[in-house]
């Protein structure tokens, strides 16, 4: 049996509105200046929005800090992650900035380990241009203090009101055994389901019947033909939203293949006028030629499962439609 | 042991688009006006419990932890719900049980969403075009309540129409609309067929709070009390041959129990109003048949009849419901928040006159998960 | 307060991979325990299960695992976004109301198909650490050093508590990491978040664990030898480490305070120790005496199913009060970075 490696990256811009703390205090950064606020008799930096003892709501009365700190604690990272600030070896640090009674944990940019001590000196450093400070915590990265440079920064104009975090993560995997042979006979262009141990078809399978509670193998595949009927459909009027290229209404079916117990959701039909579509109506696929066949969207994931670009349409199969009453009660 | 629980503070944020605040200042605020409410601090909490839907949509895994501080848990139990849609509902049983339990005191429950931050078609999709969205997934279903029941086309326009009518009365309500008639919904695109754009429930930020005590708090609290009489949850699998996911079993199990605990034996009689998570009109109809209010079949003549208006004999979702209001994590809270409202005779504009026992629904995931509850205005009201 | 019992437990092996779904996992847990207590799965009263969906990366992913515990007809239900433990208090919390006998508690996660390293950061607050990639290692490497500034611990105690583990984890089967090396040998090796070096990292596992709790008369109905649960308490600290103190853990400490725990009575400890130095943070804060055998079974420094590894822990302590071992132990399990959250279960068998 072939392996199916599947990867996905789960990507999205957050956009994240700050309130009259985080608000100033990004602002700020961007502009070159770094804020703590005043809690009792004490100024916490980075600021919060209460008092960390009473859990009372704190006013806004900011007191400027740094750039300059003692470093109170570090780390030396030798490998980072592709989310750091820093692509090249540098130090994790707790810096208390002048001025300040509480650390920030932020970035150090030095030569390596052994220029880092506790109670080092480090000064902010900020990105040059107003493209880079862009009212984010990475605005700003620290260097020790011998090897700062003077910095005559521009300052934004208005208040930062969102700061944006590109979150993106890539997931690898490959498709389970039984996803692995629905994924084989669709390229075969062939249904693979499952047979569960009370005798209904569950396509895609998942592995096991989750009913009876035990596991299933390779003896418990079935092929269903390619044909079935109209369950139930609508019409997707899609929505934008990162990664979606679908900009035109279309018909999504609610399909039962003959012999299955459970329907294919989310069918698309592209080539059936919505007037002549029905509940009840019997459709085949027709599958892609063989190269043209692909499942690579096909994954393990079976809350809405996907059944690979192998169909070319899902076309009439000229037979009577099968009477309303007569279909399944179950979706 | 066991002790009653009573819901003693309430408190909202407004529903909006996008809120400008932090998360942390968002979950405060709705905690602080329920700890008002209750004439209580932090201070005074034993514990805090919070729900929200996936961490996917703000991008923050485990958000009890950055969110500690805000809401006073430092040096405290806190924990965190989450059962898709019908998380805030689960999240107040959690906490309720807390009380029940013997264990805590007095409990603060907070749900919220910030769905600006992120976007939850995008997070459902899990980032892939083609993702047809809650309403893509739940319109086929839809479908087929409507040729099994016989309904008429109008009935989802006519819930849609009362929920914003009823959420122009909500002074929290993201929408609402007083003069919003059946014909303007039925004239709205048809987004997901058979569903039109307005009986769509929008994408909100806000965060709901509770505020609850065991009897001898109750005792102390400012303000009038709303009992939890009996609460329920029921989980089934989300997909399997056989499956009926418009009367779903769990549903129906769970409505069971609920009465069965409360001593309710005809629910449309012995409760005064309800809330129902509805995200898109139908399932007003859906639940009132699925929750064993009117027998199969019956549920959209009760919404023909007018009798889940605010003055009819059942009315439902008095605050407008998640079709005004969809801060996801606090949606299930709110539904279960409002009848305890509407039993402490605060509603304001959407009381309704004389609610003795109120019901709160919230269901989540492809319609297998429910949590249900039942406040009284007395502790151990009796039925007849 | 109602005598809770644990009257069964399973759990898989950890492994680097696991070439098959979550729910598959679970499954086989659950029907172990149900066959070990004579029972149908149908019969227990309530389940709760602890997941993360950003491990796999899908939202919603925990409703595939009610596949694995089985829910048709519909059962009694929940699901906490947090370390199965977590789970277990809630499940222990609702037995107190005496109406109900019986809980499943199932904990799982597979980290293999992500990057624990770049998913975590988003445990941080999102303002001012996750854009930052402060991931838990990281952080971990901060409460190292607060350790050894405060003159708590030396770069020897991590290797020891390293040392030893590998070492405990050779006799657990289901250890996925575990070797016989000396203290010497690994403070020979690089550096890697300094002053931690990569063997004071737990490995990248897939896994899960499973949990069956009754009350009093019913756990003994069930079980010859039920685990009574003496205890479950959980706080958390301030997120933010410039308001903590790291080589502290007062959340513990608060924790045991409220149970009224008499660490000396304790013949074993299974503590949630994913970096090394974390053990000697717990030990100094839980006052944990010399006769108190530590993480025998290795620990997550053998074996780390994330969501799971919590109550692994209580799961590791109840063997071994069931099979004699020892008759009174401390589960912990610990969430977000540099134990921010904690929790304790105070376990103990028949006298």
């Amino acid at each position: 049996m072939s392996e199916f490696p599947i990867s996905f990256t789960l990507e999205y811009p957050y956009t994240r509105t700050l309130g009259p703390v985080i608000g100033p205090f990004l602002t700020a950064l961007r502009d070159g200046r770094i804020l703590g606020i005043r809690c009792g008799g004490r100024v916490i930096c980075p600021p919060i929005e209460f008092d960390p003892d009473t859990c009372e709501t704190l006013s806004p009365d900011f007191v400027e800090v740094g750039p300059g700190g003692t470093v109170e604690n570090w780390t030396w990272i030798s490998d980072p992650s592709s989310k750091h600030p820093f692509q090249s070896p540098f130090a994790f640090v707790q810096v208390k900035l002048d001025g300040a009674d509480t650390t920030m944990t932020h970035a150090v940019k030095a030569s390596g380990p052994d220029a880092m001590s506790t109670g080092m000196r480090v000064m902010a450093q900020f990105h040059e241009t107003l493209e880079e400070r862009t009212g984010a915590i990475t605005d700003v990265y620290f260097v020790p203090e011998a090897d700062a440079r003077n910095q005559s920064l521009r300052p934004g104009a208005g208040e930062v009101e969102i700061s944006t975090h590109l979150i993106s993560l890539t997931y690898n995997d490959t498709l389970y055994p039984h996803a692995a042979r629905f994924a084989e006979g669709l390229l075969d262009g062939k249904f693979i389901g499952q047979r569960l141990k009370g005798g209904e078809v569950s396509i895609p399978g998942k592995g096991y019947d989750a009913i009876a509670r035990v596991m299933l193998s390779e003896a418990d595949d079935v092929e269903l033909a390619p044909t079935g009927t109209v369950l139930s459909y609508t019409v997707i009027t899609p929505v934008k939203y990162r990664g979606q290229k679908e900009t035109e209404p279309y018909l999504s079916a609610s399909l039962i293949l003959d012999g299955a117990g459970q329907t294919l959701v989310q069918q698309d039909i592209r080539n059936i006028p919505l007037d002549e579509f029905r509940v009840g109506m019997r459709l085949r696929a027709i599958f892609k030629p063989v190269d043209e066949r692909s499942v690579d969207d096909v994954d393990n994931d079976w809350m809405y499962p996907s059944i690979g670009n192998v169909v070319e349409r899902w076309e009439s199969t000229g037979e009577p439609d099968v009477p309303l009453d007569e279909l399944p009660e179950s979706m | 042991m066991a002790e009653r629980c009573a819901v003693v503070g309430i408190g909202q944020t407004k529903y909006e688009r996008c809120l400008p605040y932090s998360m942390d200042g968002l979950v405060r605020q709705a905690a602080l006006r329920a700890l008002e409410d209750a004439d209580l601090s932090f201070a005074d909490m034993d514990a805090i419990v919070i729900g929200k839907a996936p961490d996917a949509l703000e991008g923050v895994i485990m958000p009890e932890l950055s969110l500690a501080d805000a809401l006073g848990a430092v040096g405290k139990p806190i924990h965190r719900v989450h059962t898709a849609g019908s998380v805030g509902g689960s999240t107040a049983i959690s906490a309720s049980t807390l009380i029940e339990s013997g264990m805590y005191n007095t409990v603060l429950t907070v749900a919220y969403e910030k769905q600006s931050d992120g976007n939850f078609m995008w997070a459902l999709s899990g980032g892939r075009s083609g993702g047809a969205g809650a309403g893509g997934s739940f319109a086929p279903w839809i479908r087929n309540y409507m040729r099994r029941s016989g309904a008429p086309d109008h009935i989802g326009c006519k819930v849609a129409a009362k929920d914003r009518r009823n959420g122009a009365k909500n002074p929290y309500a993201h929408l609402g609309q007083a003069d919003l008639t059946v014909e303007a919904v039925q004239e709205s695109p048809m987004i997901w067929d058979p569903i039109h754009f307005l009986e769509v429930c929008p994408s909100s930020d806000g965060a709901a709070a509770m505020v609850m005590t065991n009897a001898a708090g109750a005792k102390r609290a400012p303000r009038p009390p709303a009992w939890v009489i009996s609460h329920a949850k029921r989980s089934e699998l989300g997909v399997f041959p056989g499956r009926d996911p418009v009367r779903p079993l769990a549903a129906i199990d769970c409505a069971k129990a609920l009465y069965k605990k409360a001593g309710i034996t005809d629910p449309r009689r012995q409760i005064d109003c309800a809330e129902l998570y509805v995200p898109f009109s139908w399932f007003e109809p859906m639940w009132l048949e699925g929750h064993l209010i009117c027998p199969e079949g019956e549920g959209w003549k009760m919404v023909d009849s007018g009798a889940t208006e605010i003055g009819g004999d059942f009315p439902v979702n008095m605050s407008g419901g998640v079709l005004c209001s969809n801060p996801i994590g606090a949606s299930g809270m709110l539904r279960l928040l409002e009848p305890a409202n509407q039993v402490r005779g605060t509603a304001g504009d959407y009381q309704v006159e004389g609610a003795r026992v109120a019901l709160g629904q919230a269901y989540g995931g492809p319609s297998n998960y429910f949590a249900m509850w039942i406040v009284s205005s007395e502790p151990n009201p009796t039925f007849s | 307060m109602e005598d809770v019992a644990i009257v069964a437990f399973a759990q898989t092996p950890c492994y680097r991979r696991y070439q098959d779904s979550e729910p598959s996992l679970i499954m086989g847990l659950v029907n172990q325990i149900v066959a070990e207590v004579e029972i149908d799965r149908y019969e227990i009263d309530l389940t709760i299960a602890g997941s993360c969906d950003y491990l796999s990366g899908r939202a919603f992913a925990f409703i595939a695992n009610v596949d694995g515990y089985g829910a048709w007809p519909p059962v009694y239900e929940s699901h906490l976004e947090m370390d199965g433990a977590w789970a277990l208090f809630e499940a222990f919390v609702r037995l107190q109301m005496g109406d109900i006998d019986s809980a499943l508690i199932v904990a799982s996660g597979k980290s293999s198909p992500g990057t624990p390293r770049e998913i975590f950061p988003l445990q941080t607050n999102a303002y001012v650490s996750a854009p930052l990639g402060l991931d838990p290692v990281s952080v971990a490497g901060l409460q190292a050093r607060a350790l050894l500034d405060a003159g708590k611990a030396t770069e020897r105690d991590f290797a020891e508590v390293v040392s030893r583990s590998r070492r405990d984890g050779l006799s657990n089967p289901n250890a996925q990491v575990a070797k016989d090396v000396s203290v010497e040998d690994l403070l020979k090796q690089p550096y890697y978040a300094s002053p931690l070096r990569k063997h004071d990292l737990p490995p990248i596992s897939d896994g899960a664990t499973a949990m069956l709790i009754a009350r009093g008369k019913r756990a003994r109905e069930l079980c010859e030898k039920p685990v009574w649960i003496r205890g479950i308490d959980h706080r958390i600290e301030s997120h933010h480490l410039g308001l903590r103190d790291l080589a502290d853990s007062p959340s513990s400490r608060i924790a045991a305070g409220s149970l009224g725990l008499d660490a000396a009575s304790l013949d074993v400890a299974e503590l949630c120790v994913r970096f090394s130095p974390e053990e000697i943070v717990l030990r100094q804060a839980l006052d944990l005496a010399d006769g108190t055998k530590v993480n025998p079974s290795g620990g997550p420094l053998c074996g780390h199913p994330v969501m799971a590894t919590g109550l692994t822990r209580i799961v590791e302590v109840a063997r071994r009060i069931r099979n004699g071992e020892a008759g009174r132990g401390l589960g912990h399990a610990a969430s977000g970075p540099a134990l921010q959250q904690n929790l304790l279960c105070i376990l103990e068998g028949d006298a």
